[in-house]
């Protein structure tokens, strides 16, 4: 009798548990879906066509409202110079660590040196941005900003074209060396060229990874309120101005925040999307 | 990987062609110019992997450098002492018998210096990084154990596996924003006058809603509770998703002999836990060193004080919201230097977290993607 009761509570017990369980995936993906919704719901409610359109102006009750094209501009030009020298460093340094790593003392310390780097605090890259960069060339910008979003581009560049490039099968390798072909030529001409889809969808990901950063630019592109093209001055970004605008008291500045939330996650949203389309394409290719 | 110089056949130092005593015009021109293309790749990929070096190197090394005025003034007590003070102030002269000093009809001023200590920020990060894992860890394992056991059975564990990390892609800036706008306003007009009615008349809470004078801590919501809440819904994601490719990997056999031993579904789940607590207290690790080094999400909520309260009602400030706050405008040499020491404290702090989390998580739980 006693046994029974015993067993009978621990299969309630169990069973209260698997209930719970349940209700904590729920209560992730309801509490992370809100923080979703809210997003959308306001971002769509404030996004205009001025948003693509203006720069911040002065208005008649002098805020400075309008629209962002300066910052998504700024952060298109951000990103874009961070991957040109963010993505062939990090790709170079991934193709060591899967071609070159087992023969080279280098290959463990730098595998190891390159996981450390992705869990750094972007604060702190973005300090190292300022004392590197800004204060050398003595005034905030663009090119800081690139530098210190390529820092945190690189060794997650490195690390997944790492892992990409050793799914590629060994028996390419040896094939191509027994053809007669150079290392040089096995690692451009088959092993990169098979690992490419997936190699790019590591690219990607870091890309968007390092677009919705904020911290690493606060003290390095700094932020301006008009249209800037020349890297070497302080440089406008969406991050920046969505966060000085959602700390800002008037609602035309907190609307725009809104906005601007919602048009970032629509950039990580397609960058995500692109990047699972080139996913899919390449395994059913190498399928 | 490949055969080494020494034993490869096509080797560019020895090539085929010259042993066999076939001419050698041409092919080995081909072949000089294909072996400065392996050298001139050989560089540019060893040139990078120094470069990842050098990144960590530069680091610790450019921080250190910076921080040097301020570790050389303070010394040690940097970490233990609770003084932040950016400005020389003056405040009128206590004398000894606790009364304000007056000379002459006039209080006497005394000046008190610059003053730098870290030990607030070190307690806000502890405490708010403490707060979020105690919100996210239940949470996480509980979803975690639902995705492997249950969710995997049936079609919605893909689902369920891409909403957790597309949600671990939304950047901080955002769950900022949230908080700002429903976290703060929520803890500020429902849940904390709630606490306090609840528990506001005992006094084994009053370290809570009282400071040390007595006084009511005023219920802002922007304070130590919603900067380590809203850390604890960002670092969600990252230890469901690494806790999630742990257990994957723990062998059926652990869970089906717990069961034919008569176990129920929570007692296989035990030993499931059991079996792989290395790798989970990894992820574990992983998500703390997220919360310990998260900046801006937590600036904008935690309220921005460097004091310490032991209330978590009360505005804090963590490491990371400090450099953030302050770093844009320093009023000297010094306070920049000891910025600096916060932020390589704040380094070296992540990097061991890092390290650790990333020996106990081996294999397959690192390379999830998330763990980026």
């Amino acid at each position: 009798m006693l046994r029974f009761a015993a067993n009978a509570r621990r299969r309630h017990f169990s069973q209260l548990m698997y209930v719970l369980c349940a209700l904590f995936t729920g209560l992730i993906i309801a509490v992370l879906g809100l923080v979703t919704l809210l997003m959308l719901q306001k971002g769509l409610a404030y996004v205009s066509l001025d948003f693509f359109t203006k720069s911040p102006e002065l208005n008649d009750r002098g805020v400075l409202a309008g629209g962002m094209l300066n910052g998504i501009v700024g952060t298109l030009i951000l990103i874009s110079l961070a991957s040109i020298i963010g993505v062939p460093l990090g790709m170079l340094a991934g193709v060591f660590l899967s071609e070159y790593g087992q023969e080279s003392w280098m290959g463990t310390p730098v595998r190891f040196v390159a996981d450390v780097l992705t869990g750094v605090p972007s604060i702190v890259v973005g300090i190292l941005g300022y004392e590197l960069v800004v204060v050398p060339m003595g005034t905030h910008s663009g090119w800081a900003g690139a530098f210190a979003l390529a820092f945190i581009m690189i060794p997650i560049v490195a690390r997944t074209s790492e892992e990409m490039l050793k799914l590629v099968p060994q028996s390419y390798r040896e094939g191509s060396l027994a053809l007669g072909a150079t290392k040089a030529q096995t690692i451009l001409r088959v092993v990169l060229p098979s690992a490419a889809g997936s190699v790019v969808t590591g690219v990607m990901l870091a890309i968007a990874r390092v677009s919705g950063e904020t911290a690493p630019l606060l003290f390095t592109a700094l932020g301006v309120r008009f249209l800037v093209s020349d890297p070497s001055q302080p440089f406008p970004s969406l991050t920046v101005m969505i966060y000085n605008y959602a700390r800002s008291p008037s609602p035309e500045q907190q609307n725009l925040a809104w906005a601007g939330i919602l048009v970032l996650l629509l950039i990580l949203f397609a960058i995500n999307l692109l990047t699972r389309l080139v996913a899919s394409r390449s395994v059913r290719r190498v399928a | 990987m490949s055969a080494t110089p020494s034993t490869n056949p096509i080797s560019p130092g020895q090539p085929p062609g010259q042993s066999t005593g076939q001419p050698v015009g041409q092919p080995h021109q081909k072949r000089r110019g294909r072996s400065k293309a392996d050298a001139v790749l050989g560089l540019l990929t060893r040139g990078s992997a120094v470069a990842i070096l050098l990144m960590v190197a530069s680091l610790l090394g450019v921080l250190l450098h910076a921080a040097w005025p301020s570790i050389r003034q303070f010394g040690p007590s940097f970490i233990v002492s609770s003084e932040w003070r950016p400005n020389a102030i003056e405040r009128p002269l206590i004398g000894p018998d606790g009364k304000v000093v007056i000379e002459d009809g006039e209080t006497v001023l005394e000046t008190l210096p610059p003053a730098f200590g870290a030990l607030p920020v070190i307690y806000g990060t502890a405490v708010s990084a403490t707060i979020a894992l105690l919100l996210a860890v239940p949470l996480s394992l509980g979803s975690a154990l639902f995705i492997v056991r249950v969710a995997s059975r049936y079609r919605f564990a893909g689902v369920v596996s891409f909403l957790i990390e597309f949600l671990a892609a939304i950047p901080s800036i955002a769950y900022g924003m949230w908080g700002i706008f429903v976290l703060t306003p929520f803890l500020q007009k429902h849940l904390e006058p709630m606490l306090f009615r609840l528990f506001g008349d005992f006094s084994i809470f009053g370290w809570a809603f009282f400071d040390s004078s007595g006084r009511a801590i005023g219920l802002t919501g922007r304070d130590m509770l919603c900067g380590g809440l809203i850390l604890g819904i960002m670092i969600l994601p990252i230890i469901t998703a690494v806790s999630r490719d742990v257990l994957r990997a723990v062998p059926r056999a652990q869970v089906e002999g717990a069961l034919a031993l008569g176990a129920t579904w929570w007692q296989s789940c035990i030993a499931m836990l059991r079996y792989s607590r290395s790798g989970l207290f990894g992820a574990v690790m992983l998500g703390l060193s997220r919360a310990a080094g998260e900046t801006m999400a937590v600036t904008m909520v935690i309220g921005n004080n460097n004091q310490i309260s032991p209330s978590p009602f009360a505005p804090a400030q963590t490491m990371a919201s400090l450099l953030a706050n302050e770093f844009g405008d320093v009023t000297g040499e010094l306070h920049r230097s000891a910025l600096l020491q916060v932020a390589l404290i704040l380094l070296i702090m992540s990097l061991v977290f890092n390290i650790t989390a990333r020996r106990l998580v081996v294999g397959k739980g690192s390379r999830s993607s998330a763990a980026h």
